[in-house]
């Protein structure tokens, strides 16, 4: 006899049984279907946090920040100019390591726009690399180029809430920002690009869904957010507030010319981020440029790298927590099941003793028998496993519609076959002793079982 | 009755003994049994209750091996077989007909009557031909979607007779098998059997009814598990 026979036996059985089998199930399909929801919740948060995480330069950007310097060396602290563009200059030398270098110089300024509204800002000076040390986009226009920042060009790049709040009349119409001048503390600058908004990707969806004139899904209040980013504030709201000229232009219209400031090498900065090119050489990049800074901070240790690792890792240790204790319910749930399994098949094979006393009598070896029985759980667990994954898939929509979350599930084909994997194993699992216990059946004493 | 010497016989027991139970009074159901049955014969197993048919019908059907002595049942020695050999002699070789007809209550008859072929290993097409074709000698073809709830013991014992039939076995065991039926039925199935002798086949026939075993063209008596008589009729 083969295991096919086995199957649609065990799937005979089942039809039989049809109430019976699915409170035999419930264990299976509990288990599954919050297998199934662990892997899809866990697996929409840290395709959130990805997206997010990429939207903010990435684990290649790094950057280097100030410290205090220890107090046995404080003497020596004096000795260090501190971060400079003479830093981002050094950079530069090991252009196999660092792709992109972004130094930036920050003024609080007034901006206004003399068709729009006058609103106070940050601006911020930098190099064109920042376009991709921070992950820019374009919504229309250009970033900063090499040739801005050669002659101190007086153009700026602003931010799709920065744009917002300049024109709110025209915001969101089809009006054109470029090239139309804005004044920053009085001087002329020229819109040369508009960045993309910056938003999580259920905003955007949320937006998109307004903008359909669909109604919001349940639970979520309509107002509160204009249409721009205004009111509330995120991690992406420095990005979308964003006012961009070249770091020489910043440098030379608002910084020097007061007393004694110091040439532009030798200017503070109020950032320096760099990308590293090669993740898999990150270690190796932040000794090469602690090589470098060595020399611009004449050997005083005042600085410390940001790096995203441990954020990533702190992401990672609690999404496997969360991994971990979901995988708990459902591993008892399947547990559970198992048991149930076991349970209903000693029963049924104390049911049919006689049966399988025919069944060895016409010629059935034992392990036809164990094959029988085994077969018949674990088409149990497979139907179970494939209803939880139905209860699963109906759960989440269930819990999208009453709570929507952060980060909308995923569901992923490995999560789909890991559960339906798990309930077959089961239902194998749970079927071992009750087939081994029928496949020792004595033929005659089966024969003669009232 | 003139045995070929190397014709091997159909069943042949020589000196066999069951021993049931090792405690202090171990029941010796057979003891001390010498029986060749040639191929082609019908046999009657007779005695009164407790006299060790059932046991003899048992080791005969290779659904159980002796304590002691040898087994052979279609030239092959099963005294000491494990169980794949049994079940394989069980599937091939040989046909029970129970008196409580033992079908199995949720197939209908059809796949009750195609059981041994799947252990057999016979495609799913083979069976049905089969089964249709051991269906239409017990005069049953109007009843193959049938459960066996929906049957008479008559019916039911002709569907055993053909699940019996269906592997075409070289010895057909009935234990009582009109022992459920009434006279009438009871006269069908030996009818039955007889035909199935007349085709030539073997037939051990377990009965306590001497009318019943008066069909068989042989004899035998059994009392506290010895043959004490031998004959034909
Ligand atoms: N499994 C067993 N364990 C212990 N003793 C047994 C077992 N099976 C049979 N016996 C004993 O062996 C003897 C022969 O039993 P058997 O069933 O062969 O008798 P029988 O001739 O078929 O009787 P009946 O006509 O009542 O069916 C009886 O004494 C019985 O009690
Ligand atoms: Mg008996």
């Amino acid at each position: 006899m083969s295991w096919l026979s086995g199957l649609l036996i065990g799937l005979q059985e089942i039809r039989e049984h049809k109430f019976r089998s699915f409170l035999t199930m419930l264990g299976v399909i509990l288990g599954v279907a919050s297998l199934l929801a662990m892997f899809a919740l866990t697996a929409g948060i840290a395709a959130g946090w990805r997206s997010t995480m990429q939207q903010i330069g990435g684990l290649e950007r790094v950057g280097i920040n100030d410290k205090q310097v220890s107090l046995e060396f404080a003497d020596l602290a004096a000795l260090s100019p501190g971060r400079t563009l003479a830093d981002a200059e050094a950079l530069r030398g090991i252009p196999h390591l660092v792709s992109h270098i972004a130094p930036e110089m920050q003024v609080g300024a007034t901006i206004s726009a003399p068709d729009g509204a006058t609103v106070s800002a940050r601006v911020t000076g930098t190099w064109p690399d920042n376009f991709t040390v921070s992950q820019h986009e374009m919504a229309a226009g250009r970033f900063l180029t090499d040739l801005d920042l050669e002659r101190g060009a007086r153009v700026v790049i602003l931010g799709d809430a920065k744009v917002a709040e300049l024109w709110p009349d025209e915001y969101g119409t089809d009006a054109d920002f470029l090239g139309r001048t804005i004044t920053i503390n009085g001087r002329p600058f020229a819109v040369a690009g508009i960045l993309a908004r910056y938003e999580r990707e259920q905003d955007r969806r949320r937006r998109q869904a307004l903008a359909r004139g669909d109604k919001p899904p349940a639970g979520q209040a309509m107002g509160g957010r204009g249409p721009v980013g205004s009111g509330r504030r995120d991690m992406f709201s420095w990005k979308n507030e964003s006012v961009i000229v070249p770091l020489s232009t910043l440098y030379h219209e608002f910084r020097s010319g007061q007393k004694d400031t110091p040439p532009l090498a030798m200017a503070k900065l109020d950032q320096l981020n760099f990308r590293v090119r090669d993740l898999s050489r990150f270690d190796e990049t932040l000794r090469e440029v602690q090589n470098l800074l060595k020399g611009t901070r004449r050997g005083v240790d005042d600085y410390d790298f940001d790096t995203r690792e441990d954020w990533f890792e702190r992401m990672e240790t609690s999404l496997r927590s969360t991994q971990l204790s979901g995988g708990l319910i459902a591993g008892i749930s399947l547990l559970v099941g198992g048991i149930g399994i076991a349970n209903i098949m000693l029963a049924s094979i104390a049911q049919r003793v006689r049966e399988l006393g025919v069944r060895l009598a016409v010629g059935a070896r034992r392990r036809d028998v164990f094959l029988q029985i085994l077969a018949e759980s674990t088409v149990i667990g497979i139907i179970g496993g494939l209803l939880g994954l139905g209860a699963g898939v109906l759960l989440l929509a269930l819990l999208e519609r009453l709570a929507p979350l952060e980060s909308p599930p995923v569901i992923e084909p490995s999560a789909i076959l890991i559960s339906v994997g798990f309930a077959s194993a089961v239902g194998v699992l749970s079927g071992l002793y009750p087939a081994w216990r029928a496949s020792r059946l004595d033929p005659i004493a089966a024969l003669r079982y009232e | 009755m003139t045995a070929i010497p190397d014709t091997p016989a159909a069943v042949d027991l020589r000196d066999v003994r069951k021993i049931y139970g090792t405690g202090p009074d171990p029941v010796a159901a057979l003891d001390g049994v010498n029986l060749r049955i040639d191929p082609g014969e019908f046999v009657a197993i007779t005695g009164t209750s407790g006299s060790g048919k059932s046991t003899l019908m048992h080791l005969v059907g290779c659904l159980d091996t002796p304590t002691s002595g040898h087994v052979s049942v279609a030239g092959e020695d099963i005294s000491t077989a494990g169980s794949d050999r049994l079940a394989r002699l069980r599937n091939r070789s040989i046909g029970f007909v129970f008196q409580a007809f033992n079908l199995l209550p949720r197939l209908d008859v059809q796949r009750n009557i195609e059981l041994p072929l799947v252990y057999a290993g016979v495609s799913a097409a083979e069976r049905s031909r089969r089964a249709a074709a051991a269906a239409a000698k017990v005069n049953l073809t109007d009843r193959l979607t049938h459960r066996p709830s929906e049957l008479s013991g008559g019916q039911c014992q002709r569907v055993a007779v053909a699940r019996a039939l269906v592997n075409d076995p070289a010895l057909i065991l009935a234990d009582e098998p009109t022992g459920n039926l009434d006279s009438a039925n009871g006269a069908d199935v030996l009818r039955l059997l007889a035909s199935l002798h007349a085709a030539g086949r073997t037939i051990v026939l377990v009965t306590h009814d001497p009318a019943v075993a008066a069909r068989a063209a042989r004899i035998v008596e059994l009392r506290d598990g010895r043959i004490i008589k031998d004959a034909k009729t």
